[in-house]
């Protein structure tokens, strides 16, 4: 998948911010849905390759 | 184990099964679909069987005899397969072979050997030897023996109807490899043609076909596809718009011929008066006139005719507004707005007409790209769209086992945690209520799924502030100002509702965000001039999101790692 290119800049980082490791936390994600993909396309056998053996994204690209 | 499993023996092709039409393609080594011509020349067969003294008749050959042998001709059954008589509509053979039960399924009474007396064959039957129809062209074509395929079948076909067609390729000799759905097909038909850039879209495919339409609203997220919702309905479909055209000639007739009998009154009559009407049809997609022309059409009088394109729209736009509508109700039940459509591929034969491609994109925002012959030159012949896209997953899968295929389409790997929401960054400020959200992966994007964002930074750099967030997609409507109202007499007030629509000010209605769930802050630190920042997110199936941040070339990174919400487990106690 293309990289997504973002040509808004980001914020300056306000006065006094502190995190730990440079990084915070705040929430998490909302639930997922459960949805069929489609068997089909090269992308999609990509996906089953790496669920079937269990693989992660870079494991996968080794 | 048989020689027709061994995968390396294998010649696979494309199969399209319409009611209407049947197609064959194979993919090159060139890793190109090319769409097969049977020997007549036809690239779309006739789904239809016709016996003629013991003769069988197949594709164009057997559809002219439903002129003089209706009776032993048979159309449209490809829907009957795995059915019980009790549940079929068999309206659409009403000018052909009739369908009747048989034990548990669905046969037509046919002469289709020299015997006087007629046999009775099953929808099975008639499926095997329409795709050894079939098989055969591919085999001579490809100077090979074909004897496996993909085949595409609509989304609402149930398991009995793809047993059923299951076992009927199997009598024809063909293994099938996989069944795949026609609007997949048709997306991914667009999808690997040479030099197509993967994009996350949302696609409708609007299905116009002979006996049906079918809409079905997909979302493809990285070149892996969803559907998320879907409608059938079987009374817009080509035969009505071909309906449309037979009472317009047959009115047409009547007023020159007044001694005549109604054409529509006669078997034989109406038979011509339908094929020279969907003729007719055809010749308007690529005409603005048409001529209809028919000998001996009724009482043995000759019958010709001129039409013209928009005296055809005309009459077809009854159906066409329906067909519309059932567009607009898909996205609808997707819980999508139009502005949400990328893309809308038109299928289906009847998807040659202009007013077909040209009613649907009226319905939707500039924004939609409507992807038909009249509305895009390098759109995909609308009729060879499915059998495409099978030719190329018949490519992509024919040297594996057929257990590995059926454990990878099993619901183990097929069901899959899609996000609900868009993820994504804060520009140019980190306030919710001010900062601008940009989108990094969608909503709808199957889990686990890894992405990366190159985003710019302030004019001198420094230290940034990357707030990763939830985006929740808001339709955004501004009503127009009310004008004034200007002084007008009653005469002018009355022409005033057929004006054209632009002429009024129409509400605008735009794609926004609203910030949901925010579910990190990062900061990156001492980024030079003209630097950019790179973000790499991987969120898991359980929602676990693992993010780098980091100036693009710069050393290291910061690196955030977010859980997801806490799940019950089911049954482990
Ligand atoms: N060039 C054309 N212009 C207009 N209509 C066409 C053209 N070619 C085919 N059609 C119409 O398209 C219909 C057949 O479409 P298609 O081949 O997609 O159907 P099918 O999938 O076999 O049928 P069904 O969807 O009912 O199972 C018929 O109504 C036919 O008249
Ligand atoms: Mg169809």
């Amino acid at each position: 998948m293309a990289t997504v290119t973002i040509a808004l800049p980001l914020p300056v980082l306000p006065e006094g911010w502190a995190g730990e490791k440079d990084f915070k936390s705040i929430g998490q994600l909302s639930a997922a849905t459960d949805r069929n993909i489609e068997p089909v396309g090269p992308h999609f056998l990509a996906h089953a390759r790496r669920k079937r053996h269990k693989r992660t994204f870079s494991e996968d690209e080794r | 184990m048989s020689a027709e499993s061994d995968p390396a023996q294998r010649v696979a092709i494309g199969i399209s099964f319409g009611n209407s039409y049947s197609s064959i393609a194979y993919t090159s080594g060139e890793g190109k679909a090319e769409v097969i011509a049977n020997e007549d020349g036809d690239r779309q067969i006739p789904s239809i069987l016709s016996y003629v003294e013991g003769e069988e008749l197949h594709g164009s050959q057997a559809k002219t005899q439903l002129v003089r042998n209706a009776k032993n001709t048979v159309t449209t059954f490809r829907d009957f397969l795995g059915q019980d008589f009790k549940s079929i509509d068999p309206t659409p053979c009403h000018q052909s072979a009739h369908p009747v039960p048989s034990e548990s399924t669905v046969a037509f009474k046919v002469r289709d050997t020299e015997a006087e007396e007629e046999s009775t064959v099953t929808v099975s039957e008639i499926t095997t030897r329409h795709l050894k129809r079939l098989r055969q062209s591919a085999s001579d074509y490809l100077g090979k023996d074909v004897n496996a395929a993909v085949i595409t079948v609509p989304t609402n076909f149930s398991d009995a109807q793809k047993d059923a067609l299951n076992k009927a390729a199997k009598e024809a000799g063909i293994e099938v490899l996989q069944f795949i759905s026609e609007p997949v097909a048709a997306v991914l038909a667009y999808d690997a043609r040479p030099g197509a850039q993967l994009a996350d879209k949302i696609i409708v495919v609007a299905d116009l076909g002979g006996t049906r339409s079918d809409i079905a609203v997909v979302a493809s997220r990285g070149g892996i596809y969803s559907v998320l919702a879907t409608i059938h309905d079987y009374e817009v479909s080509g035969i009505q718009l071909d309906q449309a055209l037979m009472d317009h000639f047959a009115k047409e007739f009547l007023k020159k011929n007044k001694s005549a009998g109604d054409p529509r009154e006669n078997d034989r009559s109406l038979a011509k008066l339908k094929l020279e009407s969907e003729a007719v049809k055809k010749a308007l997609s690529i005409g603005t006139t048409a001529n209809f022309s028919v000998e001996s059409l009724a009482d043995g009088v000759d019958f010709t005719a001129s039409i013209n394109r928009t005296r055809y729209d005309l009459l077809a736009s009854k159906h066409i507004a329906a067909f519309v509508r059932l567009v607009t109700h898909a996205v609808e039940k997707a819980q999508l707005d139009p502005l949400d459509i990328t893309e809308i591929i038109v299928a289906g034969g009847n998807s040659h007409t202009p007013k077909v491609a040209s009613a649907v994109a009226n319905a939707f925002p500039e924004t939609t790209t409507v992807l038909a012959p009249s509305t895009s030159p390098t759109a995909i012949n609308p009729s060879e769209l499915s059998v495409r896209g099978a030719a190329i997953q018949a490519s992509l899968i024919q040297e594996f086992d057929l257990e590995d295929i059926e454990q990878s389409s099993h619901p183990m790997v097929t069901v899959t945690p899609h996000l609900s929401h868009a993820v994504g960054v804060l520009c140019i400020s980190g306030e919710e209520s001010s900062g601008i959200f940009h989108t990094i992966v969608d909503a709808e994007t199957p889990l686990p799924v890894r992405r990366t964002a190159i985003i710019s930074t302030p004019r001198e750099g420094g230290d940034v502030l990357i707030k990763l967030v939830e985006g929740l997609r808001h339709i955004k409507v501004t009503k127009p100002e009310p004008k004034p109202k200007k002084e007008k007499s009653e005469d002018d007030d009355e022409d005033d509702s057929d004006e054209d629509e632009s002429e009024e000010e129409e509400e605008l209605r735009e794609k926004t965000w609203k910030i949901g769930n925010v579910l990190s802050e990062a900061a990156v630190k001492g980024v030079k001039k003209g630097g950019k920042v790179e973000v790499q997110i991987n969120i898991t199936a359980d929602l676990n999101v693992n993010a780098i941040f980091r100036e693009v070339g710069g050393k290291g990174g910061v690196r955030g790692l977010l859980s997801g919400p806490k799940v019950t487990q089911n049954g482990s106690a």
